[in-house]
């Protein structure tokens, strides 16, 4: 994607980390940092909680990140990203119990299909221009529900039972643990590479004004539809994965509206359109979630709030924090991936 | 062949409701472009409020109406006046108004269902479990009555829209918004008022449906899927096709859960979203440059 185009050197050229080794440097030692984390665990075993807190969190890193690629870069909300996620557990939950074939192996297969999925998805969906392409994604999310509930040979309403890993207890996380930071940073360099490619350019221009885009020669169509395509993909890896550590699938956990909200408020929080946002987002949200639901318990109350926290955000800080600390220049440098 | 009518006229019947349901839904997004996603979250409230009247003050959910419309009326113009106002002019506006709806959907399904709890509800007045037989036919009382309220309120609606002064404003205001402002059409007052008049519509529409379904808090969220996909099929912001396109849909709908069973009339709706996209993406009555 990345083609050295010499009067836009910035834009699809040379990648800006390369150009600065003190955030280069930050980003090795966090992900060493995280790469060593579990040996704490192995070393003790009483950091369980913190490998399960760790994994969710890349979990909605990677999907908020995912997702921020079609509604963050292009500007197409989809309400409806739920659905790849619970296609990607029922893809790998499937293949687990009809082949026997580990989701480990399975879950990257099952985002390469929901991007498969997407193609066709898009080409219906991103047929017209405004707001039907919402109402769609709601509709996806609510025909693939309606599906999975009535599938006998998937379990129905009822979901289906995984076999349990055959781990010791003591490191029973960590495979999910690495296997959720792998999608989760999978997910960011590929934003990141959208981002600073001719792809990333060309869906800013959609976001910005689609007419003149399309006027300047950028095929919309085509980019809508591959951005559409890629934000499931890394959504049905981790759901792929995600279903399996669960030990079970069941439309109405992995179908459910508010797995969007939760994606879409990430990334609306950290900044919609920024590569650091949606990351920052999911950090925050999922931790924030944590001492919610410790406080307030997992009620409709903390429904309310995230939709409460969605309209302040949405009405006083539209651009998020990554968006609104950039328009200030107040980004750490460390933060600014474009 | 008695049956399949008797399906069909079931369908068409329905279908009026429907066309109440999805009216303000399309009045708004209409005038002011709004995607109202919380428009289902409304009617919903509507259905608690008309429930808890019948079972406090035993008040007739259809009588019911007469207290919902107005305070939904006034809730959907003070929210229009709290969250849209602002971002009136905003770039990028039907995705920001798509995200606050949303977002607004959520305090009203967690305020409400904190509120209501997730038990089933529904309204039992009488008629609501009577039926008329019209020769080899019959037609329940309840979703008769629904059916010429719905009626009622759609030429009620449309009676306004035609003759009164605001509502040949708000159309105004539907057909060229700057062209409707330089006439000298307030259209911040009358985006409000249409705002209002959607919720109230949405009000109505939910003391209809509390003796008609049973109820709980989460279930908006089908509703507004359903209720999109028959505006998108009508043509959004077209009352015609909105009417029209609920009562094709309601009818095959009907047909479809005749025959496949009742868990899959919701998927008509949703297929026929996508078959429409891919057909006629604006519409059955919408102009190609509103899309």
């Amino acid at each position: 994607m990345a083609e050295a185009r010499p009067h836009a050197p910035h834009r699809t050229g040379k990648l800006p980390a390369a150009g600065s080794p003190a955030r280069a440097l930050a980003l090795v030692v966090v992900m060493v940092a995280l790469l060593v984390f579990p040996l704490l665990q192995v070393a003790t075993g009483g950091f369980n909680y913190w490998l399960h807190m760790m994994l969710y969190a890349f979990m909605y890193i990677a999907m908020a990140t995912s997702w921020n690629i079609i509604g963050g870069y292009a500007g197409y909300i989809s309400l409806g990203h739920s659905a790849f996620y619970g296609i990607g557990g029922y893809i790998t939950g499937g293949l687990m119990t009809f082949c026997g074939i580990s989701p480990f192996v399975s879950a990257p297969l099952a985002g390469v299909l929901c991007f498969a999925l997407g193609l066709p998805l898009g080409l219906i969906a991103l047929r017209t221009r405004g707001p039907a392409f919402i109402i769609s994604t709601i509709a996806l999310l609510m025909l693939a529900r309606l599906a999975l509930d009535n599938i006998a040979s998937l379990g129905g309403a009822d979901g289906m039972s995984l076999p349990l890993t055959d781990f010791p207890a003591r490191t029973a996380k960590l495979p999910f643990y690495y296997g959720m930071l792998a999608i989760a940073a999978a997910a960011v360099y590929t934003s990141y590479r959208v981002r600073h490619a001719k792809l990333g350019l060309g869906l800013r221009a959609i976001a910005e004004d689609e007419v003149k885009a399309e006027a300047a020669g950028i095929p919309t169509r085509l980019y809508k539809i591959i951005a559409f395509a890629l934000s499931g993909l890394y959504v049905g890896m981790a759901g792929g994965l995600w279903g399996y550590y669960l030990t079970y699938l069941r439309p109405s956990a992995f179908l459910q509206i508010l797995t969007s909200a939760q994606i879409v408020l990430m990334a609306i929080v950290g900044g919609r359109g920024t590569v650091a946002g949606p990351v920052v987002g999911a950090i925050l949200l999922v931790g924030a979630d944590e001492l919610l639901v410790a406080k307030l318990g997992s009620t409709e109350l903390n429904l309310a709030a995230k939709g409460a926290l969605m309209i302040v955000v949405l009405m006083f800080f539209p651009e998020g924090i990554v968006g609104t600390l950039k328009a200030r220049g107040r980004l750490p440098r460390a933060l600014d991936w474009g | 062949m008695t049956e399949l009518v008797q399906v069909m006229i079931l369908g068409a019947m329905l279908g009026g409701v429907y066309a109440v349901m999805a009216a303000g839904l399309t009045l708004v997004f209409g005038v002011m472009r709004i995607v109202n996603i919380a428009h289902a979250a409304f009617m919903l409230l509507g259905a608690y409020l008309a429930f808890w009247l019948f079972t406090r003050f035993h008040l007739d959910p259809i009588a019911a109406i007469a207290v919902v419309m107005p305070v939904l009326f006034v809730a959907g113009m003070a929210v229009y006046r709290l969250l849209f106002t602002r971002i009136v002019d905003s770039h990028r506006h039907v995705e920001m108004t798509v995200l606050l709806t949303f977002a607004l959907a959520l305090v009203v399904e967690g305020v409400g269902g904190s509120v209501a709890t997730g038990i089933y509800r529904t309204t039992t007045p009488e008629y609501a479990s009577d039926a008329i037989d019209v020769g080899p036919f019959y037609l329940p009382t309840g979703q008769l009555y629904a059916t010429v309220l719905s009626f009622v309120l759609l030429g009620a609606l449309l009676a306004f829209l035609r003759f009164t002064r605001t509502g040949r404003a708000i159309r105004a205001t539907m057909q060229n918004r700057a062209a409707a402002q330089l006439v000298g059409v307030n259209v911040e007052r009358i985006s409000m008022v249409t705002f209002g008049i959607g919720i109230a519509l949405a009000g109505a529409a939910g003391s209809l449906m509390s003796f008609l379904f049973t109820f709980f808090p989460s279930q908006h969220w089908q509703w507004i899927a359903s209720l999109l996909a028959l505006i998108v099929l009508g043509g959004m912001g077209s009352l015609a096709g909105t009417i029209v396109a609920a009562m094709l849909l309601s009818i095959t709908a009907g047909v479809v859960s005749n025959a496949l069973g009742p868990t899959w009339s919701p998927a008509t709706f949703y297929l026929a979203l996508f078959v429409i996209l891919m057909v006629r993406p604006q519409g059955l009555f919408g102009k190609k440059s509103e899309m």
